[in-house]
């Protein structure tokens, strides 16, 4: 277990710096002078000049990126351009607010998918009806979900607060929205996991002994039947955490998705790396705990112990 | 064991499965005796598994099922609901071929066992791991306290199909319907489980319907035997009757087919059935009759009626002198 343990970190290690390696070169290649941007359209040479050595961008792309992961490795993602706060701090102050409309919309999606894949998978007369929800709601890109919403409940029925900021129901339309949008995924793969689950020998198994519906259902389809759908919101999750960019954007929410914007629109390369780089950890670190969970669960991914 | 006044055992009567318009059953009649075994015989498709199914109420659902399987006056074949339920387990239980499959990948063998006690006994939940460790140890496994605890995925073949019978024993059924149990296990397991079965029977007075499509097993596990062909029953009979003097042109293909051949593959071809069974549409008359060797005119016009050939020894062939 300790090897596994060492070699997935590793792994992971490995992963994250790949990702600052790549965010970096990207961050040289794409047009955009932060020297500029900070100094403004009518700014002398020599001014440039003077910002450009302030901030290390006169040294070579190795010296600075060398710099970047010696500094990353004290928890030290660089200062902000614009705000000329620490980067970690800028970060650390909008993750509650990214966590919890994470977890809001990653419990609405497995919710409302899980539920309506479980009823259609229950369900002995096929029809068309999940398909129709899922078709429908695939089709509908976010953004206009999320104005659709905003529109609705937030404006027409007044029933949210649409001013931005977090606290009271104000997380409700956000999360909403995650939900809806991954709602179709999960209710897929929940249903065909039940069907595959329900026809499996091992239910036939259960049944021959005598239990309950509900009995066979709860301890012998459901749990082998969500399993994939574990699987999908670890990943999900870990993408949701690292800031959900549009609906933040729409809904005003404080996250890290609305600093990656600001960060983007103002070429402050510092924040726009960390947020990055944080995404990336979080990915790793959300995927090692999904399979670790689901050694608990499934007793068949479980390392062999002698 | 308690004291039962009229001990019947399992009493199959005119038994017809359906798949929409696939008429895989068509009338099988057959009775066991409480601590008796009766070997169901007959190459793939002959409907050998569709009458297992059928008996154990475990056909998928939009298979119809006409006639009676009873034990003890409790009809299988027409029970809904929660008779059905009731009946599940303690009036008859399946052991299916492929355990891996059948047993929960992720929960413990031990469990498995213990949710039939826990929901059939009342037990607690220590009394039913309790009671799971006695059955495991009942079905001889070497080590009960550690097998509890494994996955079907850490256990052997032959183990696994232990643990299948455990659970099948769990609610102490009247009637054991086993669906080639051992067919895919090395011999030295099978013949292990199979005295085991055996054993078990007798002690339990329980009637088991051992379903097969290997010679050699019946002669090692059955006291009477029923061969089917294309959804009938074609002859049933004392398994020495069978064995020795078999009326039906088939059985005798069959009892003829070798037996040592699962031990050393024989070098001179031995004398094969011409043809494959009927699957699905079967011909009309006799269904053995395209493949028979001493077909008459009239076997692919008429059904051959069940006629007695000795007590207790019956076969449905136009040879026989049947009356139609």
């Amino acid at each position: 277990m300790a090897r596994y343990l060492g070699t997935r970190l590793g792994l992971g290690v490995l992963t994250v710096f790949c990702v600052v390696l790549l965010t970096f070169v990207l961050m040289f290649v794409v047009p955009g002078d932060p020297a500029r941007t900070i100094a403004g359209p009518r700014a002398t040479p020599q001014v440039l000049a003077l910002v450009r050595s302030n901030l290390h961008l006169n040294q070579s792309v190795v010296a600075q990126l060398g710099n970047y992961v010696v500094g990353m490795l004290h928890g030290d993602l660089g200062v902000s351009y614009v705000q000329d706060q620490p980067v970690t701090s800028l970060i650390m102050g909008r993750l509650p607010a990214t966590i919890e409309l994470g977890l809001a919309g990653l419990f609405l999606e497995l919710v409302l998918g899980g539920t309506l894949g479980v009823w259609d998978g229950l369900r002995t007369r096929r029809s068309r009806a999940l398909a129709v929800v899922n078709v429908g709601f695939l089709s509908v890109p976010t953004f206009s979900l999320a104005f659709l919403l905003l529109l609705l409940f937030g404006y027409e029925l007044n029933l949210f607060p649409i001013d931005g900021g977090t606290g009271g129901t104000r997380i409700v339309l956000p999360a909403l929205t995650l939900g809806l949008f991954g709602m179709p995924y999960y209710a897929n793969v929940v249903r065909d996991a039940m069907q595959e689950t329900l026809a499996a020998p091992y239910t036939r198994t259960a049944v021959a002994k005598g239990l309950p519906r509900s009995q066979v259902l709860r301890r012998h389809v459901l749990r082998n039947a969500l399993s994939p759908a574990l699987t999908m919101a670890g990943l999900d999750f870990a993408i949701l955490l690292s800031g959900v960019v549009f609906v933040e954007t729409v809904f005003g929410w404080p996250g890290i998705g609305q600093l990656q914007t600001q960060a983007f629109y103002n070429v402050d390369r510092p924040v726009l790396m960390g947020t990055v780089v944080v995404a990336a950890i979080l990915v790793v670190v959300a995927t090692l705990a999904i399979d670790l969970l689901r050694m608990l669960i499934d007793p068949r991914t479980r390392l062999a112990t002698r | 064991m308690t004291a039962v006044a009229v001990e019947e055992g399992l009493a199959v009567q005119d038994l017809h499965v359906r798949y929409g318009d696939v008429h895989a059953v068509r009338g099988v009649s057959f009775s066991v005796a409480p601590g008796e075994t009766l070997a169901l015989v007959g190459e793939s498709g002959c409907g050998k598994s569709s009458t297992a199914l059928a008996i154990a109420r475990l056909l998928p659902a939009g298979a119809g099922i006409e006639g009676r399987a009873e034990v003890e006056g409790f009809d299988l074949a027409t029970a809904r609901g929660r008779q059905l339920r009731e009946a599940r387990g303690r009036i008859v239980a399946y052991m299916p071929q492929d355990a891996m499959a059948a047993l929960n990948p992720v929960q413990s063998a031990g469990r498995q066992i213990a949710e039939v006690l826990s929901f059939r006994r009342d037990a607690s939940r220590s009394e039913a791991a309790a009671g799971a460790v006695r059955l495991l140890d009942e079905v001889g496994i070497q080590d009960p306290n550690t097998v509890a605890h494994r996955y079907a995925h850490q256990l052997s073949g032959g183990m696994r199909q232990r643990v299948m019978l455990a659970i099948a024993l769990a609610g102490r059924p009247r009637v054991l319907i086993a669906d080639e149990p051992t067919t895919a296990l090395d011999v030295t397991v099978q013949a292990g489980i199979l005295a085991l079965v055996r054993a078990l029977v007798i002690e339990d007075r329980m009637a088991l319907v051992w379903i097969t499509h290997d010679i050699g097993v019946v002669a090692e596990v059955a006291d009477s035997v029923a061969v089917m062909y294309g959804g009938r029953i074609v002859e049933q009979g004392p398994v020495q009757t069978i064995f020795e003097q078999p009326s039906h042109p088939y059985t005798r293909a069959l009892v003829s087919s070798p037996r040592q051949s699962r031990f050393a593959a024989p070098k001179a071809p031995f004398d094969a059935i011409p043809g494959s069974p009927p699957v699905g549409a079967f011909p009309g008359g006799c269904p053995f009759h395209p493949r028979c060797p001493v077909a008459l005119p009239r076997c692919s016009s008429a059904m051959p009626e069940t006629t007695t050939v000795a007590p207790l020894h019956t076969a449905a062939c136009h040879q026989l002198g049947g009356s139609s």
